[in-house]
């Protein structure tokens, strides 16, 4: 078995490193192999990789050392169980273990008393003039967005970082870095701005 | 009443929302099904999230966390994997089946009245006690009998209905997989499947209040 295979930074920093697109298909063959064969070396690398990020980021969100480790090694058994769901073609091994810690996250402790969405900000805005058919395939977009995000600033990344991975309101993050709510907006709008523009030009 | 028919645009809050589960569990699920259904996959929100986990710092894990996780790994390994009880709905998408078994493992289909069956389906939190809410939102899947006419109803909050497989129809007009519906508490209606098959609805009630911000744009929809 090997250490990691993905070649991440070090030990209890920040790893900052995102999966090369070699190890991320990699670690998809890997997966594919425990739902097939249900082999035990290749769920080991896995594990090795995931294990430990999953438990930072139950503890980004609130858990404790103890609670973490064992919701974590739920989640882990869950990748094992699950892996036959596991579909390639329609999310890396990343964001498919990512909703697994995510719902078991929500199972364990939800982070906000009240579950409704924030009614100032809307649920669903009117369709952009789109064609279907224009849509690119999802690896492709999973391509892409990796690309856009290595290219925005610290601060857009760290935006993102709080609404989407740490799921925080417009106006949580507002009061935790202290800005303007409209700031706080404009500049996520921004920056996912910046990555819809590259999954819409070539 | 509103009949959904442009595919929603989600904006960059609701992927948010929804991707870090925020939102509210039984409407995330209504919309990931909504979308995948539509076609429109759009996992930007969870991509992001997904990658942002790879850059995430390295915590210790005990020494015997891998031997523990084959230990429950193999404490629950004789368990049977069956198929869905109803072959109509092996078209919907797969988080949605992978629900659905759950659902029909722990508790299974009830009856609804005549020609009619729900499945209540487990959401994440729903487990916590600490964390029941009162009046929380309810997501389950109706089965109505070919031809068959649920009671007229009215609901104590909003409710959201999708056509899973199968086609009905209300005073309002006809919905085939993929179509959906938002009635208000104050709407009595009465669907019913048409004659030649078995239709399916996942529907999500609240208590009247959680929707709120979602009623009115949805309404924008039509107004666009």
């Amino acid at each position: 078995m090997r250490s990691d295979g993905a070649g991440s930074g070090g030990q209890g920093g920040s790893a900052r490193e995102t999966l090369a697109e070699t190890d991320r298909a990699r670690f998809a063959d890997l997966l594919v192999l425990v739902a097939t064969r249900q082999d035990r070396t290749a769920y080991a690398e896995l594990f090795g990789y995931y294990a430990p990020r999953v438990k930072s980021y139950l503890m980004r969100l609130g858990a404790d050392n103890a609670q973490a480790e064992e919701i974590t090694q739920d989640v882990m058994v869950t990748v094992w169980r699950k892996a036959q769901l596991f579909d390639r073609a329609q999310a890396s091994v990343s964001t498919w273990i990512f909703r697994i810690a995510r719902n078991r996250r929500i199972d364990v402790f939800r982070r906000t008393k009240k579950p409704g969405l924030d009614p100032e900000e809307p649920m669903i805005l009117p369709a952009a003039a789109e064609a279907p058919d224009a849509r690119i395939e999802i690896m492709e977009t999973e391509t892409r967005i990796r690309a856009a995000m290595k290219d925005l600033p610290e601060e857009q990344l760290h935006l993102l970082r709080l609404a989407f991975y740490e799921g925080l309101s417009h106006r949580e993050i507002a009061d935790k870095l202290d800005l303007p709510l409209g700031t706080v907006k404009s500049r996520i709008r921004l920056a996912f701005g910046k990555m819809k523009a590259r999954l819409e030009n070539d | 009443m509103i009949k959904v028919v442009s595919a929603p645009h989600i904006d960059e809050t609701t992927r948010a929302a929804l991707a870090s589960g925020r939102a509210e569990p039984s409407l995330g699920l209504f919309i990931d099904t909504l979308m995948t259904m539509r076609g429109i996959d759009e996992p930007e929100g969870e991509i992001i999230a997904g990658t942002i986990l790879e850059a995430e710092i390295i915590s210790e894990l005990s020494p015997h966390a891998l031997d523990m996780v084959w230990a429950a790994i193999e404490r629950g390994a004789s368990r049977p994997k069956s198929g869905l009880v109803y072959e109509d709905l092996n078209q919907t998408p797969a988080f949605l089946q992978d629900a659905i078994l759950a659902a029909e493992e722990h508790r299974g289909w009830a009856y609804g009245g005549p020609g009619i069956k729900r499945l209540v389906l487990d959401m994440p939190g729903d487990r916590s006690p600490r964390t029941t809410v009162k009046g929380a939102t309810k997501i389950e899947i109706i089965r109505i009998d070919a031809g068959t006419k649920v009671p007229w109803h009215t609901h104590k909050g909003q409710e959201l209905s999708l056509c899973l497989a199968g086609e009905f129809s209300d005073h309002n007009a006809v919905y085939g997989p993929g179509d959906f519906s938002v009635y208000d508490g104050a709407t009595r209606h009465q669907p019913v499947a048409t004659p030649n098959a078995p239709a399916y609805a996942l529907v999500v009630t609240d208590d009247g209040l959680r929707f709120e911000g979602l009623l009115g744009a949805l309404q924008k929809l039509f107004n666009a």
